[in-house]
């Protein structure tokens, strides 16, 4: 674990760089050393970027495995590791283990599990994810399956406070990592698919009482919209939402059981003093049940971090017929949109679009598709900012107990949670991609509470008429809404990506393959191939004057191995039967991480 | 007339339960009644109603095969009639089943239910989606 001076020295160079965001003054003072990996996106606006390049794009062949940790957890493995300073804290799916690992050593200095009720188990169908950790003013924070929000003492891992933030009797349980910003903790809520309104809730860092909670769906006031001042893209202009904006667009009551739910990942600018996220699909899957363009779910959140008030909404689907969840992340990045300096937001929804708008007030400014499959719309219309639906494909045209065949992409999003990088060096996003249709039947569902509420039947197989694969890795040009390059993977790509200073972009496959390939043009570089399949978010850190890349393996999740079976025999078409069915010849469940470095002393 | 006869010549060598068979596609035992492997008896269609109302294909697969959850084509060829309900109601919470004692549609249709789940797991039934047999 050697090093040279000039490294040591040219990353404390590093460190000293001004970054955009400030927040949290302890939280912002150890992103901005590219020695941590403090956040689980590495930073506030989400970017998964990275300043060090002592592994670049002229060495990275000769990464090795410096050590691996199992996590002794089966089930899917989302999320990364957070690294402050020599210390690194590791979460497990459920049970949600914590470790606090000293890097000197090695050794594990604390360790926490807690107590749930099993029955959180089955409501967390289909997996028993945890997207991560975050850290805090000494405190690790901990957002448990089944609902409890946790902050640890990062010394001691004692329980410093504890917090419930939903009823997982209700199907109300937490898959999100929980965000620190400001002087808060920001976390969602689960559970779209048992009938759970969607809500976003801040509870004080110092001691988890809860500041404020905005709804996703209902009254304006538990939606902490001002129906004067929180604006939304209309007519092709920013715009008041007026009264009522979400009851008006539900049939009666069914908005209480509306969805909406809010387990992506939340980004953070500080200087407007808002956060980001986006919200889940309205319950059920059978939109035979809820006409109306049931606001706001699948919409992008402005909110101001004090107070909870929403700035701007801007919903993506309307009426959703698909399950084309909204709650993909929100990358924030300074970038030209049409020529034109622009504080934008980028957004790859499910839905199969791109999105860029200008995250000071909502104004959308580009919506091109991602994946040129896509067929469920034709565009997004600039002015009304509504997707144009393609009859054929529409679920609520068609029907309860009609098989709507070839829907493009499928429920699972053209993307989903995995989150993307961006590159301030190239400005260009780097997107790890889903290359799947679907057939989807609706039919009528009631509503029990704490019981399953979904009310459709999907069948998934690789997008016909393609290369064969499941997934791109794709470069993307959020200014201009087009692809720039695009890596066909034999999967979909369900792993977070991760950009460096050394012209590198690194992701994970299912197969369980951790690769780097050239930022500049997506030339594959390197590849190893780790104990299981990759689902969890590529990250890196510094040190002793070392660069470390690591990742999480442990297949699970929607993605996980068992989707093989569930594809229909019929509609498997042009020979890529292979799809997903093929993927347990690669992998079984298993969580660990693994972590790489450059042998010697560089 | 495939796959009639690969439907019967599945239910004989899997199910000893098979009871008649009166006409050439139709399987007829004391739990379903199945004609071309996709119609079927009242009952059995509610047993069909009922895994889809209860988003059971989310971790057992849309066709019963497994998904997070277990195969039920195989599940079904061990457990017994009383274990299946004992674990439909009480769910198998470490593993991740859920107990549908609350769900009333479920507790009103476990006999459906089996009968379209037995009939998938002994070959029967060929289709995952199923049509109520026209007397």
């Amino acid at each position: 674990m050697k090093c040279t001076y000039k490294q040591v020295v040219f990353s404390l160079a590093l460190a000293t760089t001004p970054l955009a965001a400030f927040a949290n003054a302890d939280v912002e003072k150890l992103t901005a050393d590219p020695k941590n990996w403090a956040m689980q996106a590495g930073d506030m606006y989400n970017q998964r970027y990275s300043k060090l390049k002592q592994v670049n794009d002229s060495n990275v062949n000769k990464l090795q495995v410096a050590w691996m940790f199992s996590t002794g957890v089966l089930r899917g493995h989302e999320g990364s590791p957070l690294v402050i300073g020599d210390m690194m804290y590791l979460h497990s799916p459920f049970p949600n283990k914590v470790f606090a690992m000293d890097l000197n050593t090695n050794k594990i200095v604390w360790k926490y599990e807690p107590k749930q009720d099993p029955a959180v188990i089955p409501q967390m169908c289909c997996d028993t994810v945890n997207r991560g950790l975050a850290y805090g003013e000494g405190k690790v924070i901990l957002q448990q399956a089944d609902s409890t929000l946790v902050a640890l003492d990062a010394k001691t891992g004692k329980v410093v406070w504890s917090v419930k933030n939903g009823d997982p009797k209700l199907g109300a349980v937490n898959t999100n990592a929980p965000h620190i910003f400001k002087d808060k903790v920001i976390t969602g809520i689960s559970g779209g698919e048992w009938g759970v309104r969607g809500f976003v809730a801040a509870y004080n860092l110092k001691d988890g009482k809860m500041a404020w909670k905005g709804y996703s769906v209902g009254p304006d006031e538990e939606m902490l919209i001002d129906p004067n001042t929180t604006t939304t893209w209309a007519d092709g202009k920013v715009t008041p939402v007026g009264a009522d904006s979400s009851l008006k667009t539900w049939k009666e009551d069914q908005w209480k059981i509306g969805g909406g739910t809010t387990w992506g990942w939340y980004s953070y600018d500080k200087a407007l003093n808002l956060m980001y996220y986006g919200t889940g699909n309205p319950s059920t899957w059978n939109p035979a049940q809820r006409p109306g363009d049931n606001k706001w779910s699948m919409t992008i959140f402005a909110r101001d971090v004090d107070t909870g008030k929403a700035k701007w909404v801007y919903q993506m689907t309307p009426y959703d017929e698909w399950d084309f969840d909204g709650i993909n992340e929100m990358i924030l990045a300074d970038i030209n949109v049409k020529g034109k300096a622009t504080k934008a937001l980028v957004h790859f929804d499910r839905n199969g679009f791109g999105y860029t708008l200008d995250r000071t007030n909502g104004a959308l400014l580009v919506a091109e598709k991602y994946d040129p499959k896509v067929n469920w719309a034709t565009h997004v219309d600039m002015k009304s900012g509504r997707p144009q639906v393609v009859a054929k494909y529409s679920t609520a045209q068609n029907g309860p107990d009609v098989n709507t065949k070839g829907v493009c992409p499928a429920a699972l999003g053209s993307k989903d949670q995995q989150p993307a990088a961006y590159s301030p060096d190239t400005k260009l996003f780097y997107v790890p991609t889903n290359h799947v249709c679907m057939d989807y039947e609706p039919f009528a569902v009631e509503y029990t509470a704490g019981q399953p509420y979904v009310g459709a039947t999907l069948s998934m197989y690789p997008a016909p008429g393609s290369h064969g694969g499941m997934g791109n890795f794709i470069a993307w040009d959020a200014g201009a809404g087009k692809i720039v390059y695009s890596i066909p993977e034999k999967f979909s790509v369900w792993s977070g990506a991760l950009a460096t200073a050394g012209n590198l972009v690194f992701y994970g496959t299912l197969e369980g393959y951790i690769k780097a390939i050239r930022k500049s043009d997506g030339k594959e570089l390197w590849k190893f191939k780790t104990p299981s399949g990759i689902i969890g978010n590529v990250f890196t850190y510094e040190h002793k004057g070392k660069q470390y890349v690591g990742v999480f393996s442990g297949i699970g999740g929607w993605a996980g191995i068992g989707m093989a079976a569930g594809l229909e025999k019929d509609t498997d078409g042009l020979g890529a039967v292979g799809g997903y069915r093929e993927l347990n010849q690669y992998t079984d469940l298993g969580g660990s991480l693994t972590v790489f470095a450059i042998p010697g002393g560089n | 007339m495939h796959r009639v006869i690969l439907a019967a010549a599945l239910a004989c060598a899997s199910a000893a339960v098979v009871l008649a068979e009166d006409k050439a596609g139709t399987v007829k035992t004391e739990l379903y009644t199945v004609v071309d492997g996709y119609k079927v008896d009242g009952n059995t269609m509610k047993g069909f109603r009922t895994w889809r109302a209860a988003a059971c294909d989310r971790c057992h697969g849309a066709n019963q095969e497994g998904l997070v959850g277990p195969s039920l084509i195989a599940s079904l060829k061990v457990l017994t009639k009383d274990e299946f309900k004992t674990t439909v109601v009480e769910g198998r919470l470490e593993k991740g089943m859920v107990a549908f004692k609350t769900s009333q549609q479920v507790m009103d249709n476990l006999d459906n239910l089996y009968a379209y789940l037995k009939g998938r797991s002994d070959g029967a039934i060929t289709r995952t989606k199923v049509e109520e047999l026209k007397e």
